[in-house]
């Protein structure tokens, strides 16, 4: 028995050096790159303060065009959303953003509509973006709170990299090799954090009918995120992006809250239900600015 | 409970200290906490079945003792007769009901007659086909006076349900393993350390080779009519190693870990894919099923025995027994008469035994290699298609020669990350049988940097976030 454990401890203990030794290097290239738009926010965003940032996720990401709204404006804003995350991802986003001692006077929530309602159980499928910080204490707190096996394993990836690298290794490693000879490369999204969806052959079919969506904000981050914005002196402002056929019906005192959903009324303008394509994102971005131009006043 | 899960993980070192540490001192203690951990094993996945296990194994066991006590051959034969009836009516209950009842159904139809029947929502008992087998080979090997039936239930519930090889085998044989578990056990750290290196080599053919090829493979597949000729070929080319390193990886984690509680089973797989002919891949492949086939089924019908005929007749039905034992579909069966047709001109030219010794393989063999790969390949197709005629139709689509794209496997710096992967990793694989083919070795045999540097392939090349199901679970 002792050969035994002498030989299998042997070599478990060379596996997990290196493997270790891997993760933590695959972390660090990470930490280096603008691959993912956390590690984008710190070493690619140079400016500390901005007129306004959107968290969101695909919605956000592909609606609002940050590039059109500063040029209309004449302001500076950027664009933190994140594809397939939930609103306890921008509230991530937001306190890493607040962390790298940045600052912004208007706070654009632009997730999907029904995700204001939606209770959120489990980390969002693109929270790992966050591990390459995942010793940072806000995010290892995230992590810890939920109780999947995903979040478990990002939640002790803080003394064991190797947990969360190898099980994302699609996600993580690999990329993290790019990123080693490339630390300026991007995952689909501009130097403003803009994404667009192509353009598609939609038949040119006018929506004139608009189903009822009711929007309650029952999300608890909701609230969370609007604590953390009057903490900070930083105004939330609710988006409801475009939706092809769906009139959001959200009304709160307490928020202010600029409604797209029925404002684009031609299927051209979508890639599919929920998001623009390359046209949709620049009606809904001029729109976005002019309302945001009233609030300024 | 999976090979590749953390549960696993975590029973296993358990159930390891318990047995090497606890009840070492006693036999019967160390093959009651096999028992245990075995049934806790199975009851992981469904412990609704269990019962199914149980009842097996003690009809089994009243039986063969009934068998030796009977004088007369003919009670001999009627107890045989009533093991094989419950073991098969079980299998034919579970797996086949519905397709006897289908297949009925469209039969009428083709005739021109409309019947109503309905057919009954049967959760299949995971490793089902693997048990009954081991347990009918038991009883048919003590009616043949071959082995003395135990008078140890606990051993032969131990053999019966032992957890390693409980849901996909190897298929073991009761003289071959059952004295195993009467006899004391001495830890052989040599023994076990082969098997926690097996243990690696077997999840890394699962884990990096098979799950990584079920990405594109299950894309291919699923929606063949739009992709070219040479993405089809390659589709069934990377199911041919999917299956492999999914069905051989679970069968090298098995024997692995029955090293490390010191029980030896049987190879299953031999370096299929370096075979000569397809008489000798059938050597290599699936060595614990072809060869109950073979002494169950295919000598009591006469073996290669008598005319031609006969020995026609005899292939044919082993063959397609043995495509209806992996599952209740006619694609099995086409699967099984597709290697009956390709083995036939072996037998028939009494060149079936030409490889009867896995030598090395010389560099003018190559194109056999080649060949027979292919071969079995294009019979893939047949055993991974949901239908015959979508398999049937695959195959048009290969020989239409409809483009040469690979765009699936390009289209995306995604796609070109998997594909690197896949070829990596197949490479990886085929260079580590490869040497062992030369080295006469009948298993891949790692050393401790070797093993280190599998590892870490698994760790950073395999599929942990949406792993797929062992395939031969579903059989």
């Amino acid at each position: 028995m002792r050969l035994f454990l002498k030989r299998i401890g042997f070599v478990l203990l060379l596996f997990f050096s290196i493997s270790m030794c891997v993760a933590v290097g695959s972390l660090w290239s990470l930490r280096q790159s603008s691959f993912y738009k956390p590690s984008f926010l710190v070493n690619s965003v140079q400016d500390k303060e901005f007129d306004y940032i959107i968290l969101g996720s695909s919605t956000g990401l592909t609606t609002l065009n940050t590039q059109v709204i500063d040029s209309v404006l004449d302001i500076d804003g950027i664009n933190l959303s994140m594809d397939n995350t939930a609103l306890s991802s921008q509230y991530l986003m937001l306190q890493h953003f607040l962390a790298q001692g940045k600052k912004t006077k208007y706070c654009v929530l632009a997730p999907s509509a029904v995700s204001f309602d939606a209770k959120n159980k489990d980390i969002s499928d693109n929270d790992y973006r966050f591990l390459p910080y995942a010793s940072v204490d806000y995010i290892h707190r995230y992590y810890s709170s939920f109780s999947s096996q995903p979040a478990q394993l990002l939640s002790y990836s803080k003394w064991f990299p190797v947990l969360g690298v190898s099980y994302f290794n699609t996600e993580l490693f690999y990329p993290s090799i790019f990123s080693f000879f490339q630390p300026e490369k991007r995952n689909r999204f501009d130097a403003k954090g803009n994404y667009t969806y192509p353009l598609k052959n939609n038949e040119d079919i006018a929506i004139t009918t608009f189903k009822a969506l009711p929007v309650f904000f029952e999300n608890k981050f909701v609230k969370k995120i609007n604590d953390l914005c009057v903490k900070n002196k930083i105004q939330l402002i609710c988006y409801f992006s475009p939706i092809k056929g769906r009139q959001v019906i959200a009304e709160s005192a307490n928020y202010t809250i600029i409604n797209h959903s029925d404002l684009l009324t031609n299927n051209t303008l979508f890639y599919d239900v929920i998001h623009v394509n390359t046209n949709g994102r620049q009606v809904a971005s001029e729109s976005f600015a002019r309302n945001l131009k009233s609030l300024w006043k | 409970m999976l090979f590749n899960s953390i549960d696993f993980a975590i029973f296993l070192p358990i159930v390891f200290i318990l047995y090497w540490y606890v009840t070492k001192r006693s036999l019967s203690l160390q093959n009651l906490l096999i028992v245990c951990s075995s049934y806790l094993f199975y009851a992981w996945w469904d412990y609704r079945f269990l019962g199914l296990i149980i009842l097996s194994t003690v009809a089994d066991y009243l039986v063969a003792k009934y068998i030796q006590k009977a004088k007369d051959k003919k009670i001999k034969k009627t107890l045989l007769l009533v093991s094989l009836i419950f073991n098969l009516g079980l299998l034919a209950f579970f797996k086949y009901f519905n397709f006897f009842i289908e297949s009925w159904v469209e039969a009428w139809q083709f005739f021109g007659f409309t019947m109503q029947t309905s057919t009954l929502s049967i959760i299949l008992p995971v490793g089902i086909s693997f048990y009954t087998f081991q347990t009918l080979s038991y009883t048919i090997d003590v009616y043949r006076e071959k082995i003395e039936p135990t008078s140890n239930f606990i051993q032969f519930a131990a053999f019966v349900s032992f957890f390693p090889q409980l849901v996909a085998g190897p298929i073991e044989r009761a003289s071959h393993l059952l004295p195993q578990f009467s006899e004391k056990r001495v830890f052989n750290s040599e023994f076990a350390i082969s098997g926690f290196y097996l243990i690696i080599w077997g999840l890394f053919k699962k884990v990096v080779v098979a799950d990584n090829c079920a990405f594109f493979v299950n894309q291919i597949f699923d929606g063949a009519t739009s992709y070219s000729s040479m993405e089809l070929f390659l589709g069934a080319v990377l199911f041919a190693f999917q299956i492999y390193g999914d069905f051989s990886g679970y069968s090298d984690i098995a024997i692995g870990v029955s090293r490390l509680f010191g029980f030896s089973l049987m190879t299953n797989f031999s370096f299929p894919y370096f075979s000569r002919d397809i008489a000798e891949f059938w050597r290599r492949w699936h060595i614990s099923l072809s060869t109950w086939f073979r002494d169950y089924l295919y000598i009591p019908l006469g073996g290669s025995l008598g005319t031609d005929w006969h020995r026609i007749r005899n292939v044919f039905i082993v063959f397609l027994v043995s495509g209806f034992w992996h599952g209740a579909n006619w694609t099995f069966i086409i699967w099984g008469a597709i290697h009956a047709i390709l083995f036939l001109p072996l037998l028939l030219l009494k060149s079936n035994r030409k490889h009867l010794e896995f030598t090395k393989i010389r560099l003018q063999q190559i194109p056999m290699l080649i060949v027979t790969f292919t071969l079995v390949t294009f019979a893939w197709i047949f055993f991974r298609a949901d239908t015959v005629s979508i398999a049937y139709q695959f195959i048009i689509d290969i020989f239409s020669f409809k483009g040469s794209s690979v765009s699936v496997f390009i289209k995306s710096s995604k796609m070109i990350l998997f594909s690197s992967v896949i070829v990596l990793s197949i490479l990886t694989l085929l260079l580590f049988e490869f040497l062992s083919v030369q080295d006469n070795k009948k298993e891949v045999t790692l050393n401790r940097y070797s093993a280190i540097f599998i590892a870490l392939l698994i760790c950073f090349m395999g599929v942990f976030k949406n792993p797929s199901d062992f395939i031969y679970f579903q059989f």
